[in-house]
């Protein structure tokens, strides 16, 4: 059998893409005039903003006592949504830098929006750690900045891990996000009209490209070396995030399993973002050629195992607790199915175990609207695993008498809701200012344009 | 190179400087005139406390207490350790006086009755209108005042008698039915002193003693000292509870027989026959007790009959037994007859002379009946009593409304109250004069004969009420009436009694004036008494049935117990936020009334925890929160007095439900006692639900390592401190996996591997503290005292709601063993839950910012200026004992931030908070000790919660030390550390496990 190249393996992602310039075409008609529909959803993002913006200067200006949050459950749904935004950002980096580094042909069309999606996702994730502050004013005491009195962070505390973690986490997604851009952005710039704003918009990002050789062999060299850069920072990130709860002694969170459970759980979420989000792009843009049934394929592939390995996590959890013959441990598990929360674990359950079983199915995996449902679901469900994880076990700790039971309130609600805002606000603005799909990468894996091939004599004479 | 300043480095500094200062110099809006403390007064330093003895005026004990004044302000109330009734501890009611001091909805100045509103007056105008309205009314007039100091109750005889009126006395909570039943049973009409310390048996059939009944500290410290378990000898006292409910102090006991309501009398005579079968002597109740056997009384009591006979063999084998009647709550159709029987088994089983003692008898007790008030009321009623005074009491609110109180005062032509916040029955009157609080006006107490204790003001007035003390006032009317009462103030007319008191006990001393700056010092003085001990049993001079009461009501509906609050006392209590915040002992719940039903009842009417319930009884109806207990029999209710206000001040009004809407205005004969156990009710559903303003989360330990008990037969049978046959492990910071056992004594804490920060163990102190959990009984004294001292802010109901509560120690309260269906031991753990600074803490290593840190002197600190509020330091704390300012809770209305204590940080909104072993009295006691030259000595310091702790359970000090008191007490077999042994935390806190009568699992701890 003979070997298929890699070209042959990028027309068969994009069969029905023929030429370069069809590419140019398809791709950049994305950043014309927006529609109606974008104006409404970008206003219902500003609301979103709105809200968040309202809840949040409540908060700071009446107290964190507006949230739901109590003794002994001090970290309720801000946590979480900050564990859930970190853990959708962490798909774009996954394709973007380790499937280029594995030569995962099919992340050419997906990675730019996924690796937006990071960046929002982490400005998101990032929101978190100072909404849930007693005293955000005070947000910078967690940074090793110099003063007189030589006071530190405490640089045991996971917290600061957390900062560290995070903001390494933005500052490289974001290089590598725009880097990437580069060629893109100047074949957007050389597209737009001189002076307009937009075209002094892309020559700024562009950086001056203009697709020499010489910038060619730097811009791949340069994009290797981030991509090794952001590649250890997949797995470090979440595992730190991890370990806000694995280093702590509270029962349901410290275990050992957490590092790799949660990186499992970042990318089981974040791809079924990617999914989510990469549907309706492709059937409003009509970008079907792009986007092929292979892509989904392959991304539901990448769901079904990692939500298998979050399924085990959970399983193991559930034995270990057992396995471990304390009570306390025990019985924040049983708690877990059966308790107050059952409700909310049996949501994570369904939709991160049940549900994705469905991806077994080639059919399934083949069927645009079943992955949207059920991707849905899977960020519906990893929402929730991190609600229980955190709002469980903090419940249902050592001292029973200190039991107690907590409800997010309107203000937690508003600020969750305010963040979904916040990042559509940002997704948005990317995908009508930033082409959503890599045109230069795609174009490496189309067949290089050929004339075609002249006939010989003998044919003519034939 | 030059060093240092460089001219034009030094010109730009200036220049900056100078331009900011302008700036700031400019910004000022308002120049205030500052005025330098240059001559302070001469007993204020500042920063320095001065302590006043005086005495304590929350309840009819008759405590003597420290006031703790700083730069003129009264900021915490101690128990007086020289007094012989509080023995230096004091109640929560004793420390929450301050927030009635302090109290932003004390009376501000006199005030006019106009129409529906009040008007303010002067207090020329005012004491003209009281003048003229008593001067007009004349005989016709009539005084209603509360329990007040014998001073001040002998000028209101001396001013009742100037105008020829007539005074009456009403107390809520009143022991009347006792007070009659010792006169029938020993011709003494008083009420005896019962010596709990002595007691080697002790039956309770319903008294409240550590909680409302007559001397509740020193109940307490008694108990605890006899009830505890003597490490020494392993002697330990057993305390039976008969009754339908456990109150706190049943919770204490370690037998329940949950005898049916109105069957104490029978069961007491029955007892009490077994005993004279046996040989002991009734006197003339012989013949009476001769009809009383044990299987009738066990039919009446519904409790089988072998268990009664296992009583009487407890009784006859007790060399002091000590035997109490049915309380407050207990005061039934047939009250006196009960309590009557109680004093003949006192008396057959030999604890007269030997508990019950009659040389001191009680002579400050609350006994006053409710006759008197309900003859006032049909006076009042028939619109003979022309002018009515009323000081001290608030019959509007504690009466049941059946009594027609407000009413009958309608028909009354003037009425005057003198208060210091508005309540119930002030609301009625015409007239309002503000009155001093205790701590602000003099006065004295006689809790018992030869014990005199003096009041005296341990502050200015608050200056935001123009108030009178009750005695000036009354000297002033007196002298417009034209009567010289030898006195021109309230005090010297106390220091003339004085003065006749000490040359009347024969001038002990020296001269009075040496006399009284002793007394005025020490608190109060012990003169020589003539009571005479000795009393037998004399033949009743009335038939009494000793039979169970008549009860109102449906005979299906449930038994209605209405129980004096161990918070509000009679509902006095309801207006300090320290009370409403105390989570009550036996329930937990803070803030809001509960109706206690027994959970089997609940699940049988189909309703559960927080559900709201109508009581409907023949007499009133209230809708209530299920509170499902499994201390109260299934065949009963049971419902706390003192909430549900409608008129005393923001902290009580709307709060709960006044149970005595249920009640009947009946007096019990022949006491004259109001009866509290009247009636039975409906119970119905209203399908409504409301969240409990609670702190219990789980009331079972789940055999976790939190409060094992051992029980008595086990003792000294070397179940030490074993960590159940487990070596602590420890993992060697960086040395990998390998676990390195240790030795576990508390001493060494912290050990090799821990993480103390700065701590040097080999040079700094250990702080220890150890707490006796077979002493300590859930009082919860501590919980308030600790507020005090630590200004822990309050939070309110909905915060409680939401599970906020800003307590620093949470008094943890664990069923183990409570049957309401049969009698058996009964077995509640208390297990009081504060910071315990582990050696190895969880929350240290976590806070990002160093807020919760090691203290070089070991303790885990708190930097509330550090803290940036991540609560990540709460989350990992096992004992979840920190805890959060969600909002700036420490913002309270004026004076009510007079009371913080100035050396303690008041915290602002979004840090987390925790106790610190106030560490403010050990910095203070360190201070002292190196201004001295000389070390800390054991015992020096005290924190606020051993200092209050009426059961003495807690000792706190240098565990380093070997000689050390608490040093010496964790050496105990009993000592262990919560959760230790699973999480390996080594804590600071030891404490001594509950012991019991009957055999308990071994927990391995």
């Amino acid at each position: 059998m003979a070997t298929v190249t890699e070209k042959e393996r990028g027309a068969q992602t994009h069969p029905d893409v023929r030429k370069y310039a069809e590419v140019n075409t398809d791709i950049l008609q994305m950043l014309s005039r927006p529609g109606k529909w974008w104006w409404i959803l970008l206003g219902m993002s500003i609301a979103g903003i709105g809200l968040l913006a309202f809840s949040w200067g409540n908060q700071i200006i009446n107290g964190i006592g507006l949230s739901g949050l109590n003794s002994p459950v001090g970290w309720g749904a801000y946590i979480t949504t900050f564990v859930f935004w970190v853990g959708i950002a962490h798909s774009g980096t996954l394709i973007s830098a380790i499937l280029f580094l594995f030569r995962a042909r099919w992340r050419q069309s997906i990675y730019r929006a996924a690796e937006a999606m990071t960046v929002f996702a982490v400005m998101t994730a990032g929101l978190f750690p100072l909404i849930h502050l007693g005293r955000v004013w005070h947000a910078y005491w967690l940074f090793p900045y110099p003063n007189q009195r030589l006071l530190w962070p405490n640089f045991r505390s996971p917290l600061v891990w957390d900062v560290f973690a995070v903001s390494t986490y933005f500052t490289v997604s974001s290089l590598f996000f725009l880097l990437g851009l580069i060629p893109d952005i100047a074949a957007a710039r050389d597209q737009t009209q001189k002076g307009t704003l937009r075209n002094r918009f892309y020559h700024l990002l562009s950086f001056g490209w203009r697709g020499t050789d010489r910038q060619w062999h730097h811009f791949a060299k340069a994009y290797l070396l981030l991509a090794a850069l952001a590649t250890p920072l997949v797995l470090s990130v979440h595992s730190v995030v991890s370990w806000d709860f694995a280093m702590a002694i509270v029962p349901g969170w410290h275990a050992t399993i957490f590092a790799p459970y949660f990186v499992a759980g970042a990318i089981f979420s974040g791809v079924a973002m990617v999914i989510t989000l990469m549907v309706p792009i492709r059937k409003v843009f009509r970008l079907e050629k792009y986007l092929t049934i292979r892509h989904f394929d392959a991304m539901a592939k990448l769901c079904l195992v990692t939500g298998l390995i979050v399924f085990y996590a959970y399983l193991t959890e559930f034995f270990m607790a057992w396995y471990s013959g304390e009570d306390p441990e025990r019985r924040v598990f049983w708690n877990r199915l059966f308790g107050h929360y059952w409700w909310a674990t049996w949501i994570m359950l369904t939709c991160n175990g049940m549900i994705p079983i469905l991806l077994w199915f080639k059919r399934v995996r083949h069927s645009i609207p079943a992955l949207f449902v059920i991707t849905i679901f899977i960020n519906i469900g990893m929402w929730f695993e991190r609600y229980v994880i955190i709002v469980t076990s903090l419940s249902h700790e050592y001292m029973p008498f200190a039991w107690a039971v907590y409800r997010p309130s309107f203000t937690e609600m508003g600020i969750v809701i305010g963040t979904f805002g916040w990042f559509a606000f940002w997704f948005l603005l990317f995908i009508r200012l930033l082409p959503p799909v890599a045109i230069s990468e795609i174009k490496e894996v189309l067949p290089p344009p050929m004339r075609p091939k002249r006939r010989t004599k003998e044919e003519v004479s034939s | 190179m030059s060093e240092g300043i460089k001219r034009r480095d030094f010109l730009k500094v200036l220049g900056v400087t100078g331009a900011g200062a302008g700036l700031v110099g400019c910004s000022t809006d308002r120049v205030e005139k500052l005025m330098p403390y240059v001559t302070p007064p001469e007993d204020i330093t500042p920063g320095v406390a001065t302590w006043y003895s005086t005495a304590c005026g929350e309840c009819s004990a008759g405590c003597g207490v420290w006031v703790k004044s700083m730069d003129g302000r009264a900021i915490k109330l101690e128990g007086n350790p020289n007094h012989p009734i509080s023995g230096g501890a004091l109640c929560a009611r004793g420390h929450s006086s301050l927030q009635a001091l302090y109290n932003p909805d004390r009376v501000t100045q006199p005030m006019q009755r106009n129409g529906d509103e009040f008007e303010p007056i002067d207090w020329e105008t005012a004491e003209g209108i009281l003048t003229n309205a008593i001067q007009d009314a004349g005989s016709a007039t009539r005084f209603l005042s509360g329990r007040v100091g014998p001073s001040l109750s002998a000028l209101m005889d001396e001013v009742v008698a100037e105008i020829g009126g007539e005074r009456v006395e009403y107390e809520a909570l009143s022991e009347a039915p006792l007070r009659e039943a010792v006169r029938i049973a020993f011709g003494r009409d008083e009420v005896p002193h019962f010596d709990f310390e002595s007691a080697d048996l002790i039956l309770s059939f319903g008294a409240d003693f550590i909680e409302t009944w007559l001397s509740p500290v020193e109940h307490m410290r008694g108990f605890a000292r006899s009830s505890g378990v003597d490490d020494t000898d392993g002697s330990k006292t057993r305390f039976v509870f008969l009754g339908s409910r456990l109150n706190l102090t049943g919770q204490n006991a370690d037998d329940w027989y949950p005898i049916r309501p109105g069957s104490e009398g029978a069961v007491a005579l029955a007892l009490a026959n077994a005993l004279v079968q046996r040989g002991a002597d009734a006197g003339p109740y012989n013949s009476i007790v001769q009809g009383y056997s044990l299987s009738a009384a066990a039919e009446q009591a519904g409790i089988p009959q072998d268990s009664l006979e296992e009583l009487v063999d407890h009784l006859s084998a007790a060399e002091a037994p000590l035997i109490l009647g049915p309380g407050v709550a207990g005061q039934h159709r047939n009250a006196t007859a009960s309590n009557l029987a109680a004093m003949v088994l006192n008396a057959v089983s030999g604890a007269i002379g030997s508990t019950v003692h009659f040389d001191q008898s009680l002579t400050g007790a609350a006994t006053r009946p409710y006759s008197e008030l309900f003859g006032l009321i049909e006076e009042m009623a028939g619109g003979s009593v022309q002018a009515l005074v009323l000081h001290g009491t608030n019959p509007a609110y504690s009466l049941p409304p059946a009594a027609g109180f407000r009413e009958a005062i309608e028909g009354v032509g003037f009425k005057v109250a003198i208060v210091s916040q508005m309540d119930e029955t002030a609301e009625l009157a015409d007239l309002v004069l503000p009155d001093r609080h205790y701590l602000e006006s003099w006065g004295d107490s006689n809790p018992r004969p030869g014990l005199w204790t003096v009041q005296q003001p341990a502050m200015r007035p608050v200056p935001h009420f123009d108030s009178r003390p009750c005695g000036d006032l009354l000297l002033s009317l007196a002298s417009r009436l034209g009567a010289d009462l030898g006195a021109e103030t309230f005090h010297d007319y106390v220091r003339n009694r004085w003065s006749d008191l000490h040359a009347d006990a024969g001038s002990p001393v020296g001269t009075f004036d040496v006399f009284w700056r002793q007394v005025l010092r020490d608190g109060m003085a012990e003169l020589p008494t003539d009571a005479a001990a000795q009393v037998s049993l004399q033949s009743p001079d009335r038939a009494l049935t000793f039979d169970a009461p008549a009860l109102d009501g449906d005979e299906d509906g449930h038994v209605l117990v209405v129980y004096p609050s161990s918070r509000f006392g009679d509902g006095s209590g309801a207006n300090r936020p320290w009370l409403q915040e105390l989570p009550d002992p036996v329930s937990k719940i803070a803030w809001h009334s509960w109706v206690e039903i027994h959970p089997d009842t609940a699940s049988e009417m189909g309703v559960r925890k927080g559900d709201i319930v109508r009581l409907r009884s023949p007499h009133g109806e209230v809708e209530l929160p299920v509170f499902t207990y499994p201390g109260v029999r299934a065949d009963t209710v049971a419902v706390a007095m003192g909430s549900g206000h409608e008129s005393y001040g923001r902290y009580a009004e709307g709060k709960g439900v006044n149970p005595m809407r249920l009640l009947p205005a009946e007096q019990e004969q022949p006491s004259g006692a109001l009866v509290h156990l009247a009636t039975r009710v409906e119970v119905e559903p209203t399908g409504r639900h409301r969240r409990l303003a609670t702190i219990e989360g789980s009331d079972q330990t789940y055999d976790r390592p939190i409060a094992p008990a051992v029980a008595l037969a086990e003792l000294g049978q070397g179940h030490g401190d074993d960590h159940g046959g487990y070596d602590l492990q420890e993992l060697q910071a960086m040395g990998g996996f390998v676990p390195v056992p240790t030795e576990g004594r508390p001493q060494d804490y912290p050990l090799p591997g821990a993480q103390y920060g700065d701590y040097d163990p080999a040079e700094n102190a250990r702080w220890s503290m150890a707490i006796d959990l077979d002493k300590c009984t859930g009082c919860s004294a501590c919980v308030t005292a600790c507020q005090a001292e630590n200004n822990v802010a309050n939070v309110g109901e909905d915060q409680i709601m939401m599970g906020r509560d800003l307590h620093w120690i949470r008094m943890e309260r664990y069923y183990e063993t409570v049957d309401a269906t049969a009698p058996g031991p009964v077995d509640v753990r208390f297990v009081p839950m504060m910071c315990q600074h582990c050696g190895n803490a969880p929350c240290e290593p976590v806070c990002p910012v160093y807020a919760a840190y090691h203290t070089p002197d070991g303790l885990n600190g708190q930097i509330y200026n550090r803290c940036v509020g991540t609560r990540y330091c709460a989350n990992n704390c096992p004992y979840k004992v920190r805890v959060f300012n969600w909002y700036g809770f420490s913002d309270v209305p004026e004076p009510m931030n007079w009371q913080y204590n100035p050396d303690v940080t008041v915290r602002s909104e979004g840090v987390m908070e925790k106790c610190s072993f106030c560490v403010q009295r050990i910095r203070q006691v360190e201070n002292r000790a190196t201004v001295e030259g000389r070390d800390v000595r054991d015992g020096e310091v005290v924190p606020a919660c051993q200092q209050s702790c009426p059961a003495e359970a807690i000792v706190f000090g240098n565990i380093r030390d070997p000689e050390s008191r608490v040093a010496q007490v964790v050496e105990n077999e009993r000592t262990y550390r919560v959760l230790d042994v699973l999480i390996n935390t080594q804590p600071a806190v030891n404490y001594l496990r509950k012991v019991t009568f009957h055999p308990v699992d071994d927990i391995h701890v």
